[in-house]
């Protein structure tokens, strides 16, 4: 990916070589501006990408399995976890009100707005 | 879509957060390797995919609501897709656009915006199609692509096939529009 002004073959052969390695930002990076601009006008690239990615899928997605997915779940659950905490601990912040004689001093716009 | 799958499909639309969050175990066991190979096309890196997944298994327990009319496996990824994977796969590739020049809106393209007849086809079913379209491939063609699929660099092939890096590559972009051709004439049969 050393080479500079590549042709859009060249270009799609090293996506899909990125891709295939898990290193796309290695590719992008790579990109010159003027090669940004091929890929931009070029149709045949995006057509490519998709094929480009189903033997990707088909060819190394055997990889990406894991033998115990019971790690895994354990990570969705303390995700979870997380969330349920900050779900908790977001309304009561929001629910704290303020002073009735402040509450008045408000226009009237922006009571509503707090209502709703 | 098989009884374990519908199961917990059933447990996850229960409108107690609690019980749903019980319920994650068995669909994270049912579609993990559904997804996870799903996300490895876009991604192509196995941390990557799972730091995804995390999240995308955690979106859908606070708003699975998405996923109630999924008849079949194929509607189960094609929702997971557009309506949780989608945002997180753009994020990531926003993230890695950061240095460069394509445009944020082509970037995006390569995330796919919606699904193409392609990309919504189970993992077995591209297999085969693909297996078949490999079929209609000249020998040089195939072997190139069988070359790159076990993983060699385009040199390696270039020294297989006994020719030039150049024109290992062209061969390898002109064989990929070839495919595509071949496996939308199969998409349209199916």
């Amino acid at each position: 990916m050393a080479d500079i002004n590549r042709t859009i073959q060249e270009l799609l052969s090293d996506y899909a070589g990125a891709l295939r390695d898990g290193c796309v930002p290695v590719f992008l990076k790579s990109l010159t501006r003027q090669e940004g601009q091929t890929i931009t006008s070029c149709g045949e690239f995006w057509d490519a990408t998709q094929v480009v990615r189903a033997l990707n899928g088909v060819g190394f997605a055997d990889k990406a399995i894991t033998a115990d997915v019971g790690l895994f779940i354990s990570r969705v659950d303390a995700k979870i976890a997380s969330r349920l905490k900050k779900a908790k601990t977001s309304p009561r912040r929001s629910s704290r009100r303020r002073p009735s004689s402040e509450r008045r001093a408000l226009p009237e716009h922006q009571r509503t707005e707090e209502t709703l | 879509m098989n009884r374990r799958l519908r199961n917990a499909l059933k447990g996850l639309l229960a409108p107690d957060a609690d019980r749903r969050r019980r319920a994650m175990e068995p669909f994270v066991r049912a579609t993990f390797d559904m997804f996870i190979r799903y996300l490895y096309r876009y991604l192509g890196n196995e941390v990557e995919c799972e730091d995804v997944l995390e999240d995308v298994y955690a979106d859908i327990w606070e708003d699975p609501e998405r996923l109630r009319h999924a008849g079949s496996e194929r509607e189960l990824i094609r929702t997971v897709y557009m309506y949780y994977m989608r945002k997180h796969l753009r994020e990531v590739y926003r993230r890695m656009n950061r240095h460069m020049y394509l445009p944020q809106k082509d970037m995006e393209n390569l995330v796919a915006p919606e699904l193409g007849i392609l990309d919504s086809l189970s993992q077995a079913e591209l297999g085969q199609i693909l297996h078949r379209a490999m079929g209609r491939l000249k020998a040089r063609e195939r072997r190139a692509v069988e070359l790159w699929m076990e993983g060699m660099s385009s040199r390696a092939i270039a020294n297989d096939l006994r020719t030039t890096v150049g024109a290992v590559k062209m061969l390898k972009s002109r064989t990929v529009l070839k495919l595509k051709k071949v496996l939308n004439e199969y998409c349209d049969k199916c």
